[in-house]
Formats: structure tokens, sequence, C-alpha cells
């Protein structure tokens, strides 16, 4: 019986970018989602589930404030970690670690995986946050608790004893991997395609256990060391002219003339 | 001191022209070639040559080279082997880690980085405490010339758990999308690999190439990898940009915000796209495209 936990972050949407008045990013406006390649890593944990025969958690870290305006976004990722492929959640919600930076947030991992006794033998993640994009927080939390990590996995072959064989995407080519348990995998978005949970799977998920722990609960002290000066818009404004015609020849016609006009037509 | 980790001769140059502002420079080559070696030696600062491409190697070297040497940075590209590598031996100590930097000053005991955010909608300007990591973005900075010869030393690294079974080189068009002036993006809107001959087609009426949307290129590989367009994929700045069957993902438009014109094409009136277009047309592409196509051949 081997045990999965995967890491599931609810990220600022990216689809959603609010500007202040000032040109700034209005964090505040922005909703969290689950990062869309953690569903990815749910859906492995899911198949994986069967063949190990072990429980799976889901663990999240809040990771942008205030906790009071972000519950609500957070527990909804992490009810879908638990309709899709987890028996119990771990939630860390804590004011004095926010905004987050990736050491602090693999520091709460492991040391919430110490405090509850948690040994997972392979720890999913997906391979980047839809927010930050630093593909850090699975190797981070790899190199704390002493496993094997294996980055941008594109299809987990075969678990055989305690070694994983894994196929792993770089830019030039693919490799495939023997590597031994216990393993932290981040998964690309081409491992699987995740499916939404059922009805019956959502209704299942209100029933399982989900703690909800502070630094304290986890014996945990440290704040982050990043500290975020500026966050700008980038601005790029198009024109939006958007043509609505049903007569096909006659939208084509439009459009060309349009281009001609912005001179880009040979 | 700032270590240097180079993967290839091409991005050394851009690394050093950060490191040098910084610091005195030393560099951890992390590939396998005497000859790559030797090039990036040329720049002048001493080369420690690590005889693997591993990250886990990576990971070992770099960590003794920290131990015995204590820089204050740690620099290197964003590739997915040194951000792996590196990311352990942040993971190991502590240290802050940022990748697609764009831009790096130095405030004494600490370092001010910029890099994109939320697909690069954002731009994040954050401080962080040395020593930390950063990667650069590849092309953000005017690299150094070559000029004198480094000494170069070798480096071991312990041997990890991972076994390497077998490697795949992955097979490209070597069409250089980023310097067409026209690109026709490809997306899920086409129902097989066929019908992209479509897209081929309206790219020679308006003498351009055909690039496309990161499930087109990894998941379907209807297109190979090196015309996939997006902020994990290649940034292009064309004269036009035509988006046929795509729907604007953020981490699609990442890669053509540089475009002069974009033109979409798509059916769902809703879809994102269009508020990252200068002009669209609400339509079937299999309906649209051979019109266009018929036109702009007429014209
Ligand atoms: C961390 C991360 C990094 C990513 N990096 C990239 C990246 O670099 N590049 C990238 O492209 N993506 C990237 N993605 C994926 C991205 O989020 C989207 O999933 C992807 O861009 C969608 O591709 P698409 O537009 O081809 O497909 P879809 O989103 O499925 O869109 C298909 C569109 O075609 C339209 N359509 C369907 N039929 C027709 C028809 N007959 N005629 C006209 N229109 C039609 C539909 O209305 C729809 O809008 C990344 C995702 C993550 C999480
Ligand atoms: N705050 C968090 N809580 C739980 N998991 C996280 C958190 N941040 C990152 N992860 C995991 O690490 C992956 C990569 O994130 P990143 O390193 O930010 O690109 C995500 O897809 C998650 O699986």
């Amino acid at each position: 019986m081997k045990d999965i936990a995967v890491l599931v972050k609810a990220s600022l949407n990216p689809e959603i970018v609010r500007q202040g008045s000032d040109g700034r990013f209005d964090i505040d406006y922005t909703p969290l989602k689950i990062s869309d390649i953690d569903r990815n890593a749910l859906e492995e944990a899911a198949r994986l589930k069967g063949l190990l025969g072990g429980k799976v958690y889901a663990i999240s870290v809040l990771s942008w404030g205030p906790v009071r305006a972000r519950d609500k976004d957070v527990k909804l990722a992490v009810q879908e970690a638990l309709a899709k492929a987890a028996d119990e959640a771990y939630l860390i919600e804590e004011e004095e670690i926010l905004p987050t930076d990736q050491a602090i947030v693999a520091s709460a991992i492991a040391a919430l995986m110490k405090s509850k006794g948690l040994r997972p033998a392979i720890v999913l993640a997906g391979e980047a946050s839809v927010d930050e994009s630093t593909s850090q927080v699975p190797a981070r939390v790899a190199a704390k608790l002493g496993y094997s990590f294996v980055g941008h996995v594109n299809k987990i072959i075969e678990v055989k004893g305690d070694k994983v064989v894994v196929e792993r995407d770089v830019e030039e080519y693919t490799e495939i991997l023997e590597v031994p348990l216990p393993l932290v995998i981040s998964v690309t978005q081409s491992i699987n395609e995740p499916k939404p949970p059922t009805l019956i799977q959502i209704r299942m998920a209100s029933k399982k256990p989900l703690h909800v722990l502070s630094a304290k609960d986890i014996g945990f002290t440290s704040r982050p060391a990043r500290s975020i000066e500026e966050m700008k818009v980038v601005t790029t404004s198009r024109k939006q002219l958007i043509i609505e015609e049903a007569n096909v020849e006659k939208a084509v016609e439009k459009l060309l003339e349009l281009l001609h006009k912005e001179g880009v037509l040979r | 001191m700032i270590m240097v980790v180079s993967q290839a001769p091409e991005d050394v140059g851009e690394l050093l022209a950060v490191a040098r502002k910084l610091g005195e420079p030393f560099v951890l080559a992390f590939q396998t070639s005497a000859e790559k070696v030797d090039e990036v030696a040329a720049y002048g600062h001493k080369v420690f040559r690590l005889r693997s491409d591993r990250p886990e190697a990576l990971f070992s070297a770099a960590n003794r080279l920290y131990g015995e040497l204590r820089p204050q940075l740690i620099l290197g590209p964003s590739t997915k082997n040194v951000r792996d590598g590196l990311a352990l031996l942040a993971g190991l100590h502590d240290l802050p880690l940022a990748s697609e930097v764009t831009q790096v000053s130095d405030e004494g005991s600490y370092v001010r980085y910029s890099r994109g955010f939320m697909s690069e909608r954002v731009i994040m300007t954050a401080k962080v405490p040395k020593p930390a990591v950063l990667l650069l973005k590849q092309k953000a900075v005017e690299p150094v010339g070559k000029g004198g010869k480094g000494e170069v030393v070798e480096v071991s690294s312990e041997q990890q758990g991972v076994k390497l079974l077998e490697r795949r080189p992955k097979q490209f068009s070597g069409v250089r999308i980023e310097d067409a002036e026209v690109v026709i993006g490809v997306g899920r809107g086409f129902k097989s690999k066929e019908d992209i001959q479509l897209a081929f087609e309206l790219a020679k009426a308006l003498g351009g190439q055909v690039g496309a949307t990161r499930p087109i290129a990894t998941d379907l590989k209807w297109l190979p990898e090196d015309v996939w367009i997006g902020i994990s994929g290649k940034r292009i700045a064309p004269k036009l940009y035509f988006a046929i069957g795509v729907s604007g993902a953020p981490q699609h438009m990442a890669g053509v915000s540089d475009a002069k014109v974009i033109v979409a094409i798509n059916k769902d009136k809703a879809a994102p796209i269009f508020k990252y277009a200068d002009y669209g047309i609400v339509g079937d592409l299999y309906k649209t495209l051979p019109v266009l196509i018929a036109k702009l051949k007429r014209q």
C-alpha cells in the first residue's frame, strides 16, 4: 500500500487581469482558481490510486491574502481535489505568510507532512502554476523531504516495486527514466485529459475530512523572504473590430478591406 | 562571487552580461561536449566542467560549488534541466529562486529583479536577500562578446538514484516562425491534421509561416514543437498574426503580444481571442478560410 499526496494550488486567474487607475495590477479583485495543471496531477492520482491501493492526500497552501477574502476560492479548489481523487485534504491558511514565496510554500508543505506523519510514496504536482509559473515548488519539496525528483513528466509508464518508470519532456528530447521511490513528480498537461468531477463525486467530497491549519498547528515559524515591490499591468490595446456577418463572402471582403487599410497585406 | 550555470555556449553571453555587473563570475558548464566547454571558456572566466547533462548531476555539482565558493548569486537560463537542478539546490538551502527574469539590479545584501507574472500580463518587481538563484529569460539582455581564455577544471557529481533508460530526440521543422512577417496560428478549432492544409494555403497566399497552440504541437503532435507559440513556446512579433480556431488563452497570447496586427477567426463569438484581436470574423473556419484563400489568390 502506497499513499499519494497531490499538491494543489489556488492560483490567481490569469484570464482576469484588472488594472487599477494607477496602472497597477488590482490583485484584490482577481479571483483564485485551481491551477490548471494541478487538474492533470489529480487525474493521475485518481488513476494511480487503484494501482497502489493507498490513500490520497491533497495539500494546499493559501498563497494570496487576505485569508478572509480568499477562503472561499481556495476551499473550492480543495473540494475539487477531494471530489476527483483525494480521501483527505490539508489546507494551510496563515495570514503571517501572505503573500507567500515558493520557499515558504515548500517549507510549509514539508512541515505539514512531518507534523501529521504523512509519508506518501509519490507526491504529484503540476509542472508550473498558472499565476507564478516558476516550476520550483515540486523540486523544493523533494529536496526538503529527501525524496527523488523528476519534473515535466508526460507519462507514468509503470510502478514496479520501489521504482517508477516515467517519460520526461525536455525542450530538445523526451527521455525514459527509472526513478526510486519515494518520489516527487511534476506532470505536464499532456499526461492525461482531466475530466471534471461527477455530481456524485462532488457530493461525496463534502463528507471527506478537510483540515484547515494555521502555521502554529504545524509548528512552522518562518516568514517569506521575498518582498513584492510592484505589479504593473502590461497594456496592449487592440482595435477589437469584430465582423459578424452571415454572408461569408461579405465578411471576408470586409476583413480584406480593413487589412489593406492597415497596410499589412503584400 | 557569482555562479553562472551555462547549458549551451549560446546562453553564456547573456548570463555574463548580468553577472559581470553584480560581481566576479565563474561558470559551471552543464553539458558534455568538450568543444562547447571551450566555447564557454572563451569568455575568459574560470569554467567548472560537469560531464553530464542530467538535472540531478547539476544539483549535486552546483551544491558542491555552492558549499566551497559561497557565491552570492547563482544565474542560469530558464531551461527545464537548469530549472529542475537549481530548484533542488534552492529547496535544500531555502534560497529564493525566480525564473524568466528580465531585469536584475544589485541592492547590497539584496537583489531586485523583474519578471512576467500572470502569463506575462503583469510585470512583478521583487526584492530578495542574497544568496539567491535567478534564471534569466532568453534574449532579455544584450550578450557580452568573447575574450580571453578561462581555465577549465572538472567538477564531479554524486550518482543519484535516477537511471536514464532511453532518449528520443524531437522532430523539428526548422522553420523559424520568429522571423516570419506573417504567421498563421493553428488552434484546436481544426478537426484533423489533414485540415491544417488550409492554414498552409493561407500562409502561402500571404507569404507567411504556420504556427500552433500548445495542444496542437504537444498533445496532438499535428505540428512540430518548434512552431509552438506562447509562454512556454516561441514568442513572435510578426506584422500580421492570424489566430484561427484559437481560443485566446493568456498563455498563448503571451507569445503574440508584440504582433502589429492580430486577426481572429473563431466560430464562438464569446471566445476570449476577440478581446485580444484587432480584427475578427465570427465564423466557421471551414467556411471562411476557403473564401479568404480564393480571394487572396485572385488579388
Ligand atoms: C502553465 C501553462 C502554460 C501554457 N503554455 C501555453 C503556450 O505556450 N502556448 C499555448 O498555445 N498554450 C499554452 N497553454 C495552454 C492554454 O492554456 C490553452 O489550453 C491552449 O492555448 C488552448 O489551445 P487552443 O486555442 O488551440 O484550443 P481551445 O482552447 O480548445 O480552443 C479552440 C477554439 O477553436 C474554436 N473553434 C472550434 N471549431 C471551430 C471552427 N470550426 N471554426 C472556427 N473556430 C472553431 C473554439 O470556439 C475555440 O475557441 C498553457 C497552459 C498552462 C496552464
Ligand atoms: N501554494 C501551493 N500549495 C500547494 N501546491 C503548490 C503551491 N504552489 C505550488 N504548488 C504546486 O507546485 C506546482 C508548481 O508550481 P510553481 O512552482 O509555482 O510553478 C503547482 O502546480 C502545484 O502542484
